[in-house]
């Protein structure tokens, strides 16, 4: 048992250390680092989805909001008061514990589809504010980050590197606060709350307390992230950080194809969805209009069928059928 | 015994792997050789292909596609040694992400030297945002003003701005009425909630205003909204003159077909996109005759060369295809003129030329000239009207190919 975790232990230091010395093998300025910091930065997002939805079975379809509003609060204090986005992603953070607070008192009591359902509206509705309060987030037209000398404090760099540490850094953090709330007593109740809310209140467990705390936790940390793609990307506009299909499906497609409620699945998930998704545009999206997407729906459709599970189940399916195999 | 079970299955995953990696780290040598070989240049077209989008993205693409094919037939680029124009087309989606994305993996995995795209204005500032800090040039006719007021260096916008269009939409229009005898008073906007919609929007208005005339209705739809019905009901009552709606393809055409099912006959004035496509007489019939609209360019203006577009593709080539086809021959007279496929010539040559001759002819003006945000200061927009399953050029009359119909 000691042993077993000493080796685990071991094999995520050197896991890790490989991931930390990753960039140096790639084309600082090339494409295959940006396509590694979108799947670090979408596995961070995934796993954000994961701590509420994983654990809890609350399956929210308007992260998204979380994601713009933190997008939106660092650059807009970026560009009016010139503020550096580190203190800027600390505002976006609050801003989105305070905005999954709100929409965790009216959704708390709902289940399965129905709170979906109530968070993919939120989702929606802070989309139609973006695109409608022009004044203040520059409407449909999106918003740029401003040119600055690449410097840490701003948050800017010339190559992709930084950015990469940057996104490992941000999948490190929400992976151990995830490992952390599942050890914890959150994630005890959290879990009490999956199997059976009524059992869970009935034993003592504050579900709504439970509930929000996790969903504020999540908030926070994706808000955070939304600050991370805004700087990384340097443009954006409502329909992509408020986006359904772009931000908040895709979040939880990743968690769910990668094992829904681990702290690997939405790695492994990022890991195959977003490299895929490129792999079809670069061998196909020339041949003929639109087979690119065709080719990603195709092939995503065909794990789900495979495994619907996800990858972590697929894991240890293929590790009992090779446990049976090698035994005499 | 476990151990040397494993040993054979752990080397060929070793195996795999280093001839993967192997193969991976070769790629891009090979690829880099054969165009040596070949005394290719690769010219990157980032399109919409998939999505809402995508026939504006396949149109422009062909666009691209007509003249790469014609000056390769032709020789090639003669400064550097008749290298042939390979393009590399990708499908940027709808989403600003994927578009960087894949500017990114053009530049670095296939040398482009200038990239072309992307129709949608926020798909194409993504992409610039990536060919700014590359240093690489990028060509595109997406209108928003944004575009050219950034301070970049590295783009170049051959079409005149949407502020610009907007008001353009509006005086056209105040031109054209005047010249059939009506003084506009009262008019209509009604806009689609894009990038697209809500700039052009505002050039109407402020167009509105030097003018004098009353807005009585200003209404922002959804785009893909559903029921147009009550927008309509809406016009009717408000007592215009004229309205002004700007959408894409799909909400056109149901604006058009409910206005004049519920006999509201009064002029519609379209802004581009969705109003000056086949697609909009194909889906529209008889309803489609006599609508106007602005357009940054029209086929008509030179059909020596846009029939060769017809001849092709078989429909007539659409403002964003002569556009496109547009950049992609002032990108080719670019390098005739600075020998070279090097960023830093290239964009020296692209802000201190004037590029006549080619397809440049088919733009208002008759000539492309950046000024040095990149904007192309000859193109100015004409408003076209649609007159037996042609777009006619109506206004400005310097360029006009037909008088205009106005029924008030």
């Amino acid at each position: 048992m000691n042993r077993s975790t000493l080796l685990r232990g071991l094999g995520l230091a050197v896991l890790l250390a490989v991931a930390v010395a990753t960039p140096f093998l790639l084309d600082p300025r090339g494409y295959a680092i940006r396509v590694v910091c979108l799947a670090l930065l979408f596995a961070a997002m995934a796993q954000c989805w994961n701590i509420v939805a994983g654990l809890a079975n609350q399956v929210s379809l308007g992260h998204a909001a979380f994601f713009g509003i933190g997008a939106y609060t660092s650059t807009l204090l970026l560009i009016h008061f010139g503020l550096s986005p580190w203190l800027g992603m600390l505002v976006g953070a609050v801003l989105g514990g305070i905005a999954a607070f709100l929409i965790s008192l009216p959704t708390m009591r709902l289940k399965g589809h129905y709170f979906a359902l109530a968070t993919l509206a939120f989702g929606e509705v802070m989309r139609v504010i973006a695109n409608s309060w022009s004044g203040l987030t520059g409407g449909p037209v999106g918003i740029s980050v401003p040119f600055a000398p690449p410097s840490f404090a701003m948050m800017q760099f010339k190559e992709t590197r930084p950015y990469y540490w940057l996104m490992l850094a941000a999948l490190v953090v929400v992976t151990l606060v995830f490992v952390a709330i599942r050890r914890s007593k959150l994630g005890y109740r959290l879990r009490a709350i999956k199997e059976n809310a009524d059992a869970a209140e009935v034993i003592g467990v504050d579900t709504t307390r439970t509930k929000i705390t996790a969903a504020v936790i999540s908030g926070m940390l994706t808000a955070c992230l939304g600050t991370l793609y805004a700087q990384f990307q340097f443009f954006f506009d409502p329909d992509t950080v408020f986006g359904v299909a772009s931000i908040s499906v895709r979040m939880a497609m990743i968690a769910i194809v990668g094992g829904i409620g681990t702290a690997a699945g939405p790695i492994l998930g990022a890991f195959f969805v977003i490299p895929l998704e490129e792999f079809a545009n670069d061998l196909f999206s020339s041949r003929a209009a639109g087979l690119s997407q065709l080719v990603f729906g195709v092939l995503l459709i065909g794990v789900i069928l495979i495994e619907p599970r996800g990858f972590m189940a697929l894991g240890s399916r293929i590790r009992r059928l090779f446990g049976k195999g090698g035994r005499p | 015994m476990k151990p040397s079970d494993r040993a054979p299955r752990s080397l060929n995953r070793r195996q795999v792997l280093v001839a993967g990696a192997a193969g991976a780290i070769a790629a891009p040598y090979l690829i880099r050789d054969a165009v040596a070989q070949g005394k290719a240049v690769n010219v990157g077209v980032i399109m919409p292909l998939s999505g809402a989008n995508a026939q504006f993205g396949i149109n422009s693409r062909n666009g691209v596609e007509l003249v790469a094919d014609e000056i390769n037939a032709a020789g090639g680029i003669k400064a550097l040694g008749g290298a042939r124009i390979n393009l590399v087309v990708a499908d940027s989606t709808s989403n600003p992400t994927t578009a960087a994305n894949v500017a990114q993996r053009l530049l670095t995995q296939n040398d482009v030297v200038a990239i072309i795209g992307a129709f949608a204005s926020s798909l194409t500032i993504a992409i610039s945002e990536v060919t700014e800090r590359r240093g690489v040039p990028l060509f595109t006719m997406s209108f928003s003003d944004q575009i050219t007021s950034r301070g970049f260096e590295n783009i170049f916008q051959v079409v005149a701005k949407a502020s610009v269009l907007g008001k353009a939409q509006f005086d056209g229009t105040v031109a054209i009425a005047a010249t059939a005898g009506q003084k506009l008073e009262k008019v209509a906007i009604m806009y689609e909630d894009t990038a697209y919609g809500t700039s052009q929007a505002g050039g109407l208005r402020a167009g509105a205003k030097a003018a004098g005339v009353e807005v009585v209705m200003d209404d922002a739809y959804p785009l893909g909204i559903t029921d147009v019905t009550p927008l309509i009901n809406k016009l009717r009552s408000s007592g215009a003159q004229a309205v002004f709606p700007v959408s894409y393809l799909n909400d056109s055409l149901q604006i058009i077909r409910s206005m004049r099912q519920q006999k509201v006959t009064i002029p519609a004035i379209g802004g581009a996109a969705g109003y000056v496509i086949p697609d909009f007489e194909k889906g529209l019939g008889e309803y489609a005759e006599g609508v106007l609209s602005i357009s940054p360019a029209n086929y008509d203006l030179d059909p020596a060369l846009t029939d060769r577009f017809r001849k092709r593709y078989g429909y007539f080539m659409v403002h964003e295809a002569l556009e496109h086809a547009v950049c992609m021959d002032v990108l080719a007279q670019a390098m005739e003129k600075a020998k070279s496929t090097a960023p830093e010539a290239l964009r020296k040559v692209l802000h201190g030329t004037r590029f006549e001759g080619g397809w440049t002819k088919a733009m208002t003006g008759g000539a492309v000239q950046f000024d040095k945000t990149g904007l192309n200061t000859l193109s100015v927009p004409v408003m076209v009207q649609w007159r037996n399953k042609e777009l006619v050029t109506v206004w400005p009359s310097e360029y006009a190919k037909g008088k205009a119909v106005w029924t008030n």
